[in-house]
């Protein structure tokens, strides 16, 4: 949404950035596999699982981030509209599965699949 | 009030999340229009007249539409939906697939509201459920927006038929490209199996079956059963098998007639991607593995074992 409002383009699920000269070379997991797509920069990328390790803030430096001065923006002084059109109307849990029986052996389970449950 | 559904497809055939959309699009009720953006794609325009249920099709053939990128396709939408007053749609629809989510938001803030993710049931026309927190609940909610963005999760539909429709065709006045991004290439597994968000049977691996080669025994039981195979995310990060078999809350979500998780505990992430299959069997040496909670069948033994009795008790 952020790429369509600022008119960027996007790489999104990206396993693998590599940025080349004006473009970014982004790898994206798409269903069947992976799909290569070059960007021109500045480009929004969002990042999968797997693209890299986190860098995990440490103590000495979450100690440091306090002292930093914090700038407060309010969407009134920006001027935009935070009002959602979409309102929750109730939330409730799935129906719930229960558990199912075990089975002794391999012969008893394809029986109980070909018969009971006749999936196979 | 009409209907646009963004189809899903390679330029030659239709995804067959498309036709779940299609069903979803269905329950809305209004006239379904299918839009049909590629490269080279008069032939499947007439696959995608013949689906059931779609009033029109729109033929957007232009180069800059043969991969769907969204920075492409989405002014298209845009264009389509806004460029008459009034709105020419009340409702956008596609797959929740990684093309579809890619694309969709992309729409959604040219339009200026509020997407409406991954579906599983349609109340009202402006009312739907959605699952939130991976799954453990299902929200109601109610979009007051002028156009609905909505992705679909594929498993919340039954598919329409794919043939005995007509509709017609209409080529559009194609997009332009945008000159942002390009198509470099694309690497897709390549399998012989059925597709893992559409088969009718799916086996699982996890951690269990402790390396890449050992799924080899999945994959004679896949054979047997027209199966596809999936894997939970230990099995993935581990490296046994490639990471677009992952079945969960970050891969994918499959709803087969029978899931068989073999060595797989069950971790709740796990659960949220498989839950809603029919039948669920479950073999794991653990017996206290939480997984067996959601089995409807549950067999405690070593998987090593138990794999090829059941591929041999199956052929015979």
């Amino acid at each position: 949404m952020l790429a369509a409002l600022t008119g960027f383009a996007q790489g999104t699920f990206a396993s693998r950035v590599e940025v080349a000269g004006d473009q970014v070379n982004v790898t994206r997991e798409i269903d069947g596999g992976l799909q290569t797509v070059a960007l021109k920069l500045p480009a929004i990328v969002t990042t999968d699982l797997r693209l890299n390790e986190p860098r995990y803030a440490s103590l000495p430096n979450i100690m440091k981030a306090k002292k930093k001065p914090l700038d407060v923006l309010t969407p009134d002084a920006l001027g935009v509209s935070t009002a959602s059109t979409v309102k929750i109307l109730k939330v409730e849990a799935p129906a719930a599965r229960s558990a199912g029986i075990k089975v002794k052996s391999v012969a008893e389970l394809v029986e109980k699949l070909k018969n009971e449950a006749k999936v196979i | 009030m009409a209907i646009l559904v963004i189809a899903e497809h390679n330029n030659v055939a239709l995804a067959a999340a498309t036709l779940n959309t299609v069903a979803a699009a269905q329950q809305i009720g209004g006239d379904i229009h299918l839009l049909v953006a590629g490269n080279g794609c008069g032939a499947l325009s007439e696959t995608a007249a013949q689906v059931a249920g779609v009033s029109k099709v729109l033929l957007a053939d232009n180069a800059a539409f043969a991969h769907q990128l969204p920075e492409n396709l989405a002014p298209l939408v845009a264009e389509l939906v806004c460029g008459t007053s009034p709105a020419a749609y009340s409702h956008v629809l596609a797959a929740a697939t990684t093309t579809g989510k890619n694309v969709l938001p992309r729409v959604a803030a040219l339009l200026d509201v509020d997407q409406i993710s991954e579906i599983v049931k349609v109340e009202s026309p402006d009312t739907f459920q959605r699952p939130i927190y991976a799954g453990n609940a299902i929200a109601t909610v109610q979009s007051s927006a002028s156009v609905k963005v909505i992705t679909v999760r594929s498993t919340g539909f039954d598919a329409v038929a794919g043939e005995g429709g007509s509709a017609v065709i209409e080529a559009i006045a194609a997009g332009t490209d945008a000159g942002i991004s390009a198509f470099v290439g694309e690497e897709l597994a390549k399998s012989e199996r059925p597709e893992l968000t559409a088969a009718k049977v799916v086996i699982s691996g996890g951690r269990g079956m402790q390396n890449g080669d050992n799924f080899q025994l999945l994959y004679q039981l896949a054979d047997k059963l027209g199966a596809a195979v999936g894997a939970s995310r230990a099995a993935v990060d581990a490296g046994f098998v490639p990471n677009d078999l992952q079945v969960g809350q970050t891969g994918k979500i499959v709803a087969p007639q029978l899931y068989i998780a073999v060595g797989i505990s069950g971790a709740i992430q796990h659960l949220a991607g498989m839950k809603d299959s029919k039948v669920i069997v479950a073999i794991n040496k653990d017996e206290e593995a939480p997984i067996f909670q959601v089995a409807d069948y549950g067999l405690v033994g070593d998987l090593f074992d138990a794999v090829p009795e059941l591929a041999g008790a199956i052929n015979g």
